[in-house]
């Protein structure tokens, strides 16, 4: 499926609309929430704005608007039923969104074309229209993350009770994510659309679903530069690994087992905790000739049985 | 004069049996109350049920006179009332600062989308809460620890942080769940010495320790539970005196 | 023809609720929801084909070492996916994601050894028998399906409460802390969970491929999906729950596909689990069945 894209669109094409993909996969699970319907979500993008071109012969620019539009109004009316659940409860509606969609795409033929999917769609998204969208997306979700949204939804992730007990509505923040993650998702199904000259119903399946979120594993889910890394490492590894391409989807498998078990947070989140540690370090040792208090920790109390 | 905190025979059972019975108390503002109890007493189940956590089986709490029995924890929140946890519960990849001014979320006012794409109110808003922040930091003597890690920090520290979270929220209720526990004698000295800054300051301040020589200097009034009901209350020296408290704890 | 669509919804929902049952025991003890119990159960049914196809084994040897090789690939995935994080004490998240993982790693390896074929069983391997009853047909194949999931609920229910070994597992499904003080080393209790969901999900791919005359490496993938609309439907760790609702599912799968056509009968099945995960998220039998429970406190 992948494969496909390569003969029409160049890898960093692929690279930048993936980023978008995972830049919507982040979102959601920079907020503690379990979304996988990034790859429904692209879908719809994809399919709105493939279809208002080739049948309807709207304009490009406007069809990609409208495709993104598209999947943020489908991500805003879910996101409310969906703020209610939680954990695997959200993963596993948000897959059967996905199910449902591809459904659609497939079964629905004389809307979609079915199988064959929609052609002859024209190139517009170009390199560096791509690029212009994925600095844009990326220099808002920087904004969005430093600020009150980007930390109620990291106390949210951490501890929900906590953020309760803050006075943080916790649906309200979910709802925020998914709506985000809706309309970056549906931009990167219409940007797909406007770049690859053609869709079809699997592309935005279970492989796009895994790699969305193998991206974010990858990198890491409480940055913006985590899913950049991660879409970086994820599109390029087969054409580094050429040997391996038609295990692709072995590596792809135990890369995320093995990164998920033994570097949780992420390539570029542990990378830049580590690099900020060391910053920290540095700069105490050259500021305080005296060492750091670290008081003796005692119990005195035996029923406390706490400990750091 | 009313209490800012006022339990009337709360109770809260779970399938019929009683983890919490007949608790009456009163959190006066401008004073440090004491709730203990030996271990499994109840307490934190006490303190789940006046942050909203747990739903009352009966009974009834009123804050600042106000009915607020059937509200729900992020209300409550917003209505002033703020915990520390037992168990530390920060974030332990983001740094002091950060993890202080989360508490600082119900008090805040820029909008969402000044927030969404970062315009100047919500920056200006975010310094002012990072220098509120770094007064709080300056307080509990941390400020050279601004930008570290939370999670990488002694377990003194980390239990300064989540006080200065709550204080940043600005409550007219303080529910401090075992503050000091594993702390030696200095450093649980230094945040008695907050503890008490914050009760002059006007703040409703309850506080549910194990620790009872730490309770005893600190509080003017003491509840004690046992097995989810309580068996004593008063001035501390009366409280420490009692036979029916001392079997609890020794007996237990 | 309704009665017929009927009695072949029951057969087939009989092997989802085998399937669906294995699931929710994982879920019910190890509070994890198994993303690659698909793919356990496409490699029962490989296991089972190329033991009649390479071997020329009997039909019943093919089930039992569908069983064994669903049971295996079970564990193993406990040993690589699941155990790491344990050890770690690891969030929800992490257990669904490695799973994921697993999934796509068992997804390659069968599709390549296939070679992406849709494969069959040998037109001989179960004697085909009709029985014509008050004007239904009723294979054989049918009546031993159903035979074979009843024969295995009972055995399951007697496992879970009448030996030691299943009152293990369900005191490490209440509280694992709480089995641990009691001494009972939640390792192996897992381990059987593993082996037994996954020999109940091999058995299933074996009987799902001899019905639907077709054994091909993505054929975990609508089962599981099935499979979630099951256990949520019929509540997480619920036993009769799993049984009800597979049926249920089965039946109105069968039905639709036969009056609507199968695309729309899928567009059918996901949309009940949507609907049911967003109105119900215990699902039907949520607070009710608490004696035949398996969950976690």
């Amino acid at each position: 499926m992948i494969n496909f894209f390569y003969t029409y669109q160049s890898l960093f094409d692929h690279i930048l609309v993936y980023a978008l993909l995972a830049m919507s996969q982040y979102v959601v699970l920079r907020a503690g929430v379990f979304s996988l319907g990034t790859a429904g979500f692209a879908a719809m993008g994809a399919y709105g704005t493939a279809l208002l071109i080739t049948k309807a012969g709207w304009s490009p620019v406007a069809a990609i608007a409208a495709g993104a539009l598209l999947g943020t109004v489908t991500s805003a009316l879910l996101a409310f039923p969906l703020s209610r659940l939680r954990g695997v409860f959200q993963a596993v509606a948000t897959l059967a969104f996905v199910q449902i969609v591809l459904s659609a795409t497939q079964n629905w033929v004389s809307l979609t074309n079915g199988a064959l999917g929609v052609n002859g769609i024209p190139k517009v998204a170009s390199t560096p229209v791509l690029l212009v969208v994925v600095v844009v997306v990326v220099l808002l979700l920087v904004a969005m993350g430093r600020y009150s949204v980007g930390r109620a939804m990291d106390v949210i992730r951490e501890d929900e009770t906590v953020a309760v007990s803050l006075g943080i509505s916790v649906p309200y923040y979910h709802r925020i994510a998914f709506i985000v993650s809706g309309a970056l998702a549906g931009l990167g199904g219409a940007l797909q659309a406007t770049s690859s000259y053609a869709i079809t119903p699997n592309e935005f399946g279970f492989s796009m679903l895994v790699a969305a979120l193998t991206m974010v594993v990858l990198g890491g889910r409480t940055t913006v530069w985590g899913a950049l890394v991660g879409a970086a490492i994820l599109t390029s590894l087969p054409e580094l690994f050429r040997v391996f391409a038609d295990y692709r989807n072995v590596v792809q498998g135990i890369l995320l087992m093995l990164v998920i078990v033994y570097l949780p947070r992420g390539v570029a989140d542990t990378v830049l905790g580590r690099m900020r540690d060391r910053r920290l370090r540095r700069a105490a040792l050259a500021s305080a000739p005296v060492p750091e208090q670290k008081p003796q920790i005692v119990n005195t109390n035996m029923e406390a049985g706490a400990h750091p | 004069m009313s209490a800012t905190l006022v339990l009337q025979d709360v109770a809260r059972h779970f399938g019929g049996v009683p983890a919490v019975d007949g608790v009456s108390l009163r959190v006066p503002a401008g004073q440090i109350t004491g709730l203990i109890g030996p271990n499994g007493a109840g307490k934190t189940t006490v303190v789940n049920l006046i942050t909203g956590l747990l739903h009352l089986t009966s009974g009834k709490v009123l804050l600042e006179d106000r009915d607020v029995s059937r509200e729900e924890a992020p209300d409550l929140a917003r209505a002033g009332v703020a915990r520390t946890f037992q168990n530390i519960r920060l974030v332990p990849d983001a740094s002091v600062l950060d993890n202080v001014i989360a508490g600082f979320h119900r008090h805040e006012k820029a909008g969402l989308w000044a927030n969404l794409l970062g315009l100047p109110s919500a920056r200006a808003e975010t310094a002012e809460l990072k220098r509120q922040a770094m007064q709080l930091l300056e307080r509990f003597d941390m400020t050279a620890l601004a930008e570290h890690r939370a999670g990488g920090l002694s377990y003194g520290h980390q239990r300064r942080i989540e006080m200065m979270r709550a204080l940043a929220t600005n409550p007219k209720l303080l529910l401090l769940d075992e503050p000091v526990a594993g702390m030696n004698d200095a450093e649980a000295e230094s945040l008695a010495g907050i503890f008490r800054k914050v009760a002059a300051d006007g703040v409703a301040v309850l506080l549910i320790e194990h620790n009872m020589r730490f309770v005893m200097s600190l509080c003017s009034h003491i509840y004690v539970l046992a097995s989810g009901r309580l068996i004593a209350e008063g001035l501390p020296e009366a409280v420490g005196r009692d036979p029916k408290v001392v079997e609890a704890y020794l007996g237990a | 023809m309704l009665m017929q669509q009927l009695l072949n919804g029951i057969v087939v929902g009989s092997v989802y609720a085998l399937f669906a049952l294995g699931f929710t025991l994982l879920f019910g003890v190890n509070h994890i929801m198994n993303m690659a119990h698909g793919s356990v159960f496409m490699w029962g049914a490989f296991a089972g084909l190329y033991a009649v196809t390479m071997l020329d084994a009997p039909i019943y040897l093919a089930l039992l070492i569908g069983m064994l090789a669903g049971g295996l690939v079970s564990v193993a995935l406990d040993v690589f996916a699941f155990r790491p994080l344990r050890r770690r004490n690891a969030p929800e998240f992490s257990a669904i994601v490695s799973s994921i993982g697993a999934d796509l790693v068992l997804l390659a390896v069968a599709q390549k050894v296939s070679n992406t074929a849709v494969m069959r069983f040998p037109f001989d391997a179960f004697p085909v028998v009709v029985f014509n009853v008050f004007g239904l047909r009723i294979q054989l194949l049918q009546l031993v399906i159903i035979v074979l999931v009843v024969a295995m609920v009972f055995g399951l229910v007697w496992y879970l409460y009448r030996t030691t070994f299943g009152q293990r597992i369900r005191a490490v499904a209440f509280s694992e802390q709480t089995s641990r003080l009691l001494g009972i080393n939640p390792g192996p209790v897992n381990m059987q969970v593993f082996l037994i969901s996954g020999a109940l999900a091999g058995m299933a791919g074996v009987l799902i491929g001899l019905v639907f005359n077709s054994v091909h490496f993505a054929m975990g993938e609508p089962l599981l999906l099935r499979a979630f609309v099951i256990i949520i439907l019929g509540g997480l760790g619920s036993i009769p729950g799993a049984l009800i609702a597979g049926l249920a599912i089965g039946i109105v799968q069968t039905l639709a596909v036969a009056y609507v056509g199968s695309g729309v009968a899928e567009a059918i099945v996901f949309l009940a689990l949507f609907i049911v995960i967003l109105v119900r998220p215990t699902g039907l039998f949520g607070q009710s069945t608490a004696a035949m429970r398996i969950q976690r406190a």
